[in-house]
């Protein structure tokens, strides 16, 4: 059997993904990236083969992306996240009958991608160096509020009064204007959904700038909370399409492109 | 040898950025073209080890191109642009400018206030400072404070209109009685026609490389022709046209030969917006390292500075003074002027003529003027079906991983459209 593999080496995590010789998703795995995030990038690939019993030989193609991608020279080729999340997110939406716009939220930045019919990147943006709106602001908002990242998620429906409103920026003036909040007796569930519309409706504001089309996939780390997901949508006025393992699209797109780059070489040969 | 005294330290850290520009520019590229050497050399020389290669004479600071040169090769001396592309001179400038202003007007001050500047300024015997953009205008009052004496020329807001046209002749006009005081020399029809000859074959000389960009593949990256246009900044002009038009002629040789400097289907960037100012070549090198080539571009650091020609039909010094004036007022496609439409037609002029694929557009964080124009220019550009990227970044080298993401989907998007086009 032959497979074809995509790993995302990002900034919080790195997530490999595994495609059948036709394309369909065989498996995938996350793990989190840490210092040394060559090493454990080829443990992360390494771990997945093991689980599916498959030897290095059988990944006839691997394409890196994610801010590793140059480094991992184990890789095949490397392609862009944004181009590599635009394919993924292109063949997991057509099971919910394509997909048109992708707000990507990752550990480090947050993107909107516009694409067309084939999956091709018609428009992106791109938050600007600031980490405001991204995975790393719920972290450090989590540990202000003495919180587990994973508990944000059910804490934003708890909330007696109605979301309290974050106004900063700045994920470092934010953080002190939790702490404000905290100090003025108000409620966690309050506070926690205060954060989740403060990243809302600066995603939202991103995705405006690209163009809202159509169905609006919603992937990365983040998209596994809840209360975010509620929120985006609230902002939005829209439902979103959330894939159930929103980590891993961008991995698997890059896993499909390199079963096309293998494909389109084998056809070049033939 | 004696002990490093702070200046060396910050010239030292002045000069390592330098130099790792100079390397990724020199090193990251194959089959660079040998007239290149001249300038890979001079900015070594300049940057690197801080070789002094001002000629003798009467220094004028120019903080923008609006100042025109000719009137100051005239008087007999010398033009130095001040602009600065240095992360090091930006922080020290942001030690006393406000955080949100543009890292180029913070990096020309963090130079000149400094007691080391790179270039070599040195003593400045006048600097002319074009009341341009809101901190360049405000910026005349802190070179003073530095001790530097400050010429305003006033430029107008709108171009258009004949009272502007007026008004500008005859701040240029007053321009040249101060540097009449200055020099003790008079203006004669002779000596600034000669002026004017030695800047039209300095133009000359850029715009046969420029028409070399046309040529598909590409014959000369964007990353040179911005090394370059910098030069033109401190170089002698004389030594400086003759190093392009020994690099024209080994252009014309390679493209007889077909040597090419991209690969064929690599796409074809217009660079548009805050100008890469050396060693802030951050951005094109980003294109190019990945797999793109700049081809054309509409700044004040290179096609701006350098295209348009003084037409003199005029024969009395007074109106060869006016003709000066129009040049450097009617064709300027900066984003300071309300009603902009000339860079508008300007940039789909190049995109058109170069062939190109895409724009990328670059603004300096803080930078209101063309951070307010991307918008329009955008809109424009995408009913024409050109993409354009814009970028808004600032010298410190924090964004570069970020950046090439952006860059490479950038240049991948452009390419999945045209392999769909087929």
């Amino acid at each position: 059997m032959t497979y074809f593999a995509g790993i995302d080496i990002g900034s919080t995590a790195i997530k490999v993904a595994l495609v059948h010789g036709d394309g369909t998703l065989a498996g995938a795995h996350v793990t989190a990236s840490g210092s040394l995030f060559h090493k454990n990038a080829k443990e992360a690939l390494q771990g997945l083969l093991d689980r599916h019993g498959l030897r290095r030989e059988q990944v006839r193609y691997l394409i890196a992306t994610g801010y590793g991608r140059k480094l991992f020279k184990e890789a095949d080729d490397s392609i862009s996240e944004i181009t590599a999340n635009a394919i993924g997110a292109h063949e997991a939406g057509k099971a919910f009958g394509g997909v048109r716009t992708i707000i990507n939220i990752g550990g480090q930045d947050s993107k909107a991608i516009q694409i067309d019919g084939e999956g091709g990147v018609v428009n992106f943006a791109m938050n600007d160096k600031c980490a405001a709106g991204t995975g790393r602001f719920l972290d450090v908002a989590a540990r202000n509020l003495d919180l587990d990242l994973e508990d944000l998620g059910d804490i934003h429906f708890n909330g007696a009064g109605a979301a309290l409103s974050i106004n900063s920026t700045c994920t470092v003036f934010a953080e002190s204007e939790i702490i404000g909040l905290l100090a003025n007796g108000h409620g966690k569930g309050e506070i926690v959904a205060g954060i989740h519309y403060s990243i809302a409706r600066r995603t939202v504001r991103l995705a405006k700038r690209v163009g809202i089309e159509d169905r609006v996939y919603f992937d990365g780390g983040p998209a596994l909370n809840k209360g975010l997901v509620a929120a985006i949508e609230d902002e939005l006025g829209r439902q979103l399409v959330v894939p159930e393992h929103p980590q891993t699209t961008t991995a698997f797109g890059a896993a499909i492109l390199a079963r096309s780059e293998y494909l389109a070489e084998q056809g070049d040969e033939a | 040898m004696t002990a490093a005294a702070p200046n060396d330290f910050a010239r030292s850290k002045q000069a390592r950025e330098a130099e790792n520009m100079l390397d990724h520019i020199v090193d990251d590229f194959d089959d660079n073209l040998a007239s290149m050497t001249y300038f890979y050399d001079l900015f070594r020389r300049v940057y690197i080890q801080g070789e002094d290669i001002r000629p003798k004479g009467i220094q004028v600071g120019t903080t923008c191109i609006q100042a025109p040169e000719e009137l100051i090769h005239a008087f007999g001396a010398h033009p130095v642009r001040l602009c600065n592309g240095s992360y090091h001179y930006d922080q020290i400038g942001a030690d006393f400018m406000p955080a949100k202003s543009c890292s180029l007007v913070k990096a020309t001050l963090g130079m000149l206030c400094s007691e080391n500047p790179v270039p070599r300024v040195g003593k400045l015997d006048l600097v002319v400072n074009p009341t341009t953009c809101d901190q360049k205008k405000k910026a005349s009052a802190m070179m003073e404070g530095m001790g530097h004496t400050v010429f305003d020329l006033e430029l107008p807001n709108v171009k258009e209109s004949e009272a502007s046209r007026v008004y500008w002749q005859r701040s240029v006009r007053e321009f040249a009685e101060r540097l009449r005081a200055l020099t003790g020399k008079r203006l004669t029809r002779k000596n600034l026609l000669a002026a004017m000859a030695k800047t039209r074959r300095a133009e000359m000389a850029f715009r046969t490389m420029d028409t070399f960009r046309q040529r598909q593949p590409a014959v000369l990256l964007g990353k040179d022709v911005f090394l370059v246009t910098n030069a033109f900044f401190f170089d002698d002009i004389e030594r400086w046209t003759e190093a392009v038009e020994a690099l024209n002629q080994e252009l014309a040789a390679r493209a007889e030969s077909g040597v090419t400097a991209a690969q064929r289907k690599a796409p074809r960037i217009v660079f548009t917006g805050s100008p890469p100012i050396f060693p802030n070549l951050k951005l094109p090198i980003l294109i190019e390292q990945a797999g793109g080539v700049v081809v054309a571009d509409e700044t004040c650091s290179a096609n701006r500075m350098l295209y348009d020609m003084t037409a003199v039909d005029e024969w009395l010094v007074n109106d060869m003074v006016d003709s000066l004036a129009d040049k450097y007022l009617k064709p300027c496609t900066c984003p300071i002027f309300t009603r902009n439409e000339d860079r508008q037609r300007r940039l789909l002029e190049l995109a058109a003529k170069f062939s190109a694929d895409g724009v990328v557009y670059q603004s300096f964080a803080g930078c209101q003027v063309y951070e307010m124009e991307q918008k329009s220019i955008a809109d424009l550009l995408n009913a024409q079906g050109i993409p354009m990227l814009y970028v808004e970044t600032d010298y410190s080298p924090d964004d570069m991983g970020q950046l090439s993401t952006r860059i490479e989907a950038f240049l991948e998007s452009i390419k999945t459209r045209k392999r769909n086009r087929k």
